[in-house]
Parts: C-alpha cells; structure tokens; sequence
C-alpha cells in the first residue's frame, strides 16, 4: 500500500472517531471550542484581544517569522492573541477587546469582523451540515442597563452561516453540566470571567435563576490601575500570573490592591445571589446542601476559593450549603458544559 | 456622601462598641485580613467616617451622624426591623383614627390580590424569532492565524460520556434539548 493512501485512510479513520457536537465558550477574555475526538476532549483557544501596531511589509514580516497572529484590515495591522497584552504591555498601553461585558462591544467599531475571525478560527468547519454547536451566553445583567438579545442573535447568525445549527447556553448553567453530574446537576454554578459575573442556580439540570453582574476581572484591572497608577493591561498579567490571595503579608502595592477589589467583587456577588434568592418566588425545596462551583479565569488566583467561602460564611445564603470549590478546569468547564448539552443533543438525532 | 458597603458599617459599629479600637482588634471582630482592615479604615478616615489617633481608631463626625440618623449601617437587622414595624402600626392606627373606615394597604401586591388579580409569574416570552442573517465579515480580512494556529488542549473524556449519558436520562421524556431552558426560569421536577 502506497504512503499517501495509508495517509489517507488514517485521515478517514480519525474522522470517524471525531463525535458530533461542539461547544464554544464566548467569554470576554477567550473564545474557546471543545469537540471530543478519539476518547479525548480536544479545546481549541484564542485570547479575545488585539493592538494596533504599525503597518509596514518589515512588521508584517518579522510578526510572520515569530509566529505572532496578526489580522489586517484596510490600511491597519493588529496583533491578536496572547501576544497583543504583550505587546500593550511593551508599549505600555491597553489592547483593544472585541467583547465587553461579556457581548460584542458596542464601542469597538473592528469588534464584529474580529470576533468573527476568532470564532471561525477555534470552531473551524462543521462535521456535517446543521450540527450542533452549544454557544455561551451571559445572564441579563443585574446592574447594567443593556440586554444580551443582539449578541445572541449576531453569534447565533454568523454560526448558521458557517453551517451549524446553533443553540444558546447559558454561561454558568454551562459549569454546571460540566461540574455536578455527581450531584444530579443540581447546585449553583459561578463564572467569574473578564466582564462579568454568571450565576446560575440549578436543580435537576434546570436553571432556577440565572443572572449576571457586570462587574469582574475587566473592572478589577481597572480599578486598581486608577487606585494605583498603572495600565490595566500590566495589572491584569500581575493577576495572572502571580496573585495569592492567601497570602496576608508582604504585599507589593498592586497585589494589596488586587487583594482589596476582589474582596470587593466576592461581596457584590454573595449579596447578588442573596437578592436573586428574595425575589425568587418559587424555589424547589432542594433536599440536600448545594454545592457551589467557581470558575473562569478571574476565579485563577491562589486562594480564590478560601476567599469566597470566607466571606460566604460570613454573609450566608438562605440555603445550605455544603461545599465550595474550584470547577477542574476553571478555564474549560463552560466550553466543556457545552460539549456535554451538544453531545446530548446529537445522540438523540 | 457615598453609601458604605456591607464591611465599612461592620467597622464603623465595632469601632462604635469598642470606642478607641486598635486594627488587630476591628480585624478579629470583622475578620479579613489586617492589611484589608487597615485600607478600608484609611478610606474611612479619608471620608471622615473614623479618626486615627496614637494607634487606634475613633469615631468621627460623618461615622457618628451615620450611626445617629443620615445612613444605616447593616447593623442588628432584627431590631431594625422591629423598630421599623412599630412605627408602621403607629402610623397605620393614627392615620385609621383621623380617616376612618378607610382601609390602608400594605403594599401594591395587596391590592391587586384584594382586587382579585394576581401578577403573573412569569414575564412577557418574546415567542416570535427573527432569523438574522450574518455575512462573514470576517472573509475581508487577511490573517495569518491558519498558518499560526490555536492553542489546543486535551483532556481524557471518560467521565464526559458518563455526564451525557445522566443528562439525557434526566430530558429522556422531553427530548427537546437544552435550549429550551436557556430562556426559561420555570424549576421542573425529575421525570425518568
């Protein structure tokens, strides 16, 4: 048997291993699609984020030789990716983002085609035609006064005319189908993302109320940048890659900070969830304590979790509550929630 | 004057009990960490909640007049409460005794419950759906992310396939897939 046709058996044989049914995780900070394939769960993922460099043929070149992304568009040239909050930080500016609060920016006016390039690129094409994609979707902002109906709409569009059949699923209730399985899908699920926060109370796999507030990472970056005179961009890799909550001393004056906003945030989104619980006219009676799961990427930090069940303890919720903890994957539990409500979909076909 | 947050008023009524009262002791009454306690009482000095003297923290003049009147501070919720229902059956008998036979309802809900309306529980469902159609404006751009790539990761997926399988057993009778609690509040029982 010829090489290329050996080739080209292993290529239909891994085709048929790769399942129908995709799930994409639209957040403010990271586009991120899992399909499964050969007994694994394979994430594709792109940084939502790009700046503006200058646009000469020397630029284009040297980005191609370091395998930076870069997007052109008319006479602009924009570094995408990780490498743009590199390169914000080198010229110490703040990169531009396609999404804020968690829907298609309003005041971006590159946002649509960009966040559509960075969709197509980790979603790729469908298996078949009008299969199923499971894409994520913020909770009506509690404190912000705008809906997320038009980003819905512009998402679910442009992934039909790549030729799936596109369904909604909400953020949190996303960590939920991933996370709690175990616990009959019932407890409560919270997304602590770039732009905002998702919660989603859960019972038996059904959303009892779900919401978000429009507050997180995005305005703890820029809270402390303002508190401490720094870009938001140079806080934010701060806060990725070296913050501990757990620790109490020896603080530098941007994690002191840091440390003091996300108390902040803990406590606007406990008294949130409490708010939701008091208008919740119905609630089932849940037999058990729920758990509750945190994920997302401002949920990263050392010592996020202590910190949360710190203050839950101390501002309590009107149901029990038996544990807190970390989603496995804090950056892939919305995406794979996705997966798992995609692949349920398609095998009923 | 700005509102405080539920922290701050704890603060403010423990540095009220303690009257002077060191950081390390507000820390152990409120909790948190020393250096979160020391920034939220340098803010409260900064808007004249607290004063700082030789070590420990006092009560100034805007932490007072919040204590005595302007703001209410999340303090003993059960007395406020108890306070703020007497003076409303003070009220309530007094207006009663002045215009008589007039009934005074409690709330808007009262009303509408005497008048034999309830609200619905739900909200108005949009039922109609316009089918937008998206060009891919993404087709004018030129991009070298094909040739670069994504980022890819693996995970094994046993326990997925396990979490599947309890999903649909939990929507066998429906069979209508999740979207259709995406937009929906409405808690449905367990149907095998």
């Amino acid at each position: 048997m010829s090489k290329t046709k050996t080739n080209k058996s292993e290529i239909e044989g891994l085709k048929g291993q790769i399942q129908k049914g995709k799930g994409v995780d639209i957040g403010t900070m990271f586009v991120k699609c899992a399909h499964k394939e050969s007994g694994e769960i394979v994430f594709r993922s792109q940084r939502n984020a790009f700046f503006g460099v200058e646009h000469t043929d020397f630029t284009k070149k040297i980005l191609d030789n370091s395998r930076v992304k870069y997007i052109i568009k008319g006479d602009n040239l924009y570094v995408v990716g990780d490498e743009a909050l590199q390169f914000a930080n080198m010229f110490n500016k703040d990169t531009r983002r396609p999404l804020s609060k968690g829907v298609i920016s309003p005041t971006e006016k590159e946002a649509l085609p960009i966040v559509e390039l960075l969709i197509k690129s980790v979603v790729g094409e469908p298996t078949h035609k009008g299969e199923i994609v499971y894409f994520s979707i913020p909770g009506e902002p509690l404190d912000a006064d705008f809906n997320v109906i038009y980003h819905i709409k512009m998402v679910e569009g442009f992934l039909k005319t790549l030729g799936y059949a596109p369904k909604p699923i909400n953020e949190a209730h996303a960590i939920i189908l991933s996370e709690l399985a175990e616990e009959d899908f019932t407890g409560m699920g919270l997304s602590f993302g770039g732009g905002m926060v998702n919660v989603c109370l859960s019972f038996m796999s059904v959303p009892i109320f779900k919401f978000s507030v429009a507050k997180s990472g995005d305005w703890i970056d820029q809270q402390v940048a303002m508190a401490v005179d720094e870009t938001a961009s140079r806080v934010s890799s701060i806060k990725e890659s070296s913050l501990d909550l757990s620790k109490e001393g020896d603080l530098s004056k941007i994690e002191s900070a840091l440390s003091i906003y996300y108390n902040h945030l803990i406590e606007y989104v406990i008294e949130s969830i409490k708010q939701e619980f008091a208008k919740a006219r119905r609630l089932p009676k849940i037999p058990k304590p729920i758990s509750i799961i945190l994920s997302g990427g401002t949920s990263l930090p050392k010592g996020f979790s202590g910190r949360f069940k710190q203050i839950l303890d101390r501002l309590k919720l009107p149901i029990p509550v038996g544990s807190v903890r970390m989603a496995s994957q804090p950056l892939r539990s919305v995406a794979k929630g996705a997966l798992v409500a995609a692949s349920a979909d398609e095998s009923k076909r | 004057m700005v509102g405080l947050s539920g922290t701050e008023a704890d603060i403010i009524n423990c540095v009220a009990r303690l009257k002077l009262a060191k950081k390390d002791q507000i820390r152990r009454q409120v909790g948190f960490s020393l250096e979160y306690i020391g920034y939220v009482c340098r803010d409260l000095i900064r808007r004249r909640y607290l004063g700082f003297s030789k070590g420990h923290y006092f009560l100034a003049k805007d932490g007072i007049k919040t204590l005595l009147s302007e703001e209410t501070p999340k303090v003993d919720r059960k007395l406020l409460k108890a306070l703020a229902g007497e003076v409303t059956r003070q009220i309530s008998g007094e207006l009663k005794r002045i215009v008589k036979g007039i009934k005074i309802p409690v709330s808007v809900r009262e009303i509408r419950k005497e008048r034999g309306f309830e609200p619905s529980e739900e909200g108005i469902k949009i039922k109609t759906d316009f089918d937008l159609p998206v060009e891919d404006e993404s087709l004018t751009l030129e991009t070298n992310i094909d040739r670069v790539g994504t980022r890819m990761e693996k995970e094994k997926s046993d326990d997925m396939d396990k979490t599947v399988r309890l999903l649909k057993e939990l929507h066998k009778p429906k069979g209508n897939g999740l979207a259709s609690h995406s937009q929906s509040h409405k808690p449905r029982g367990r149907k095998r």
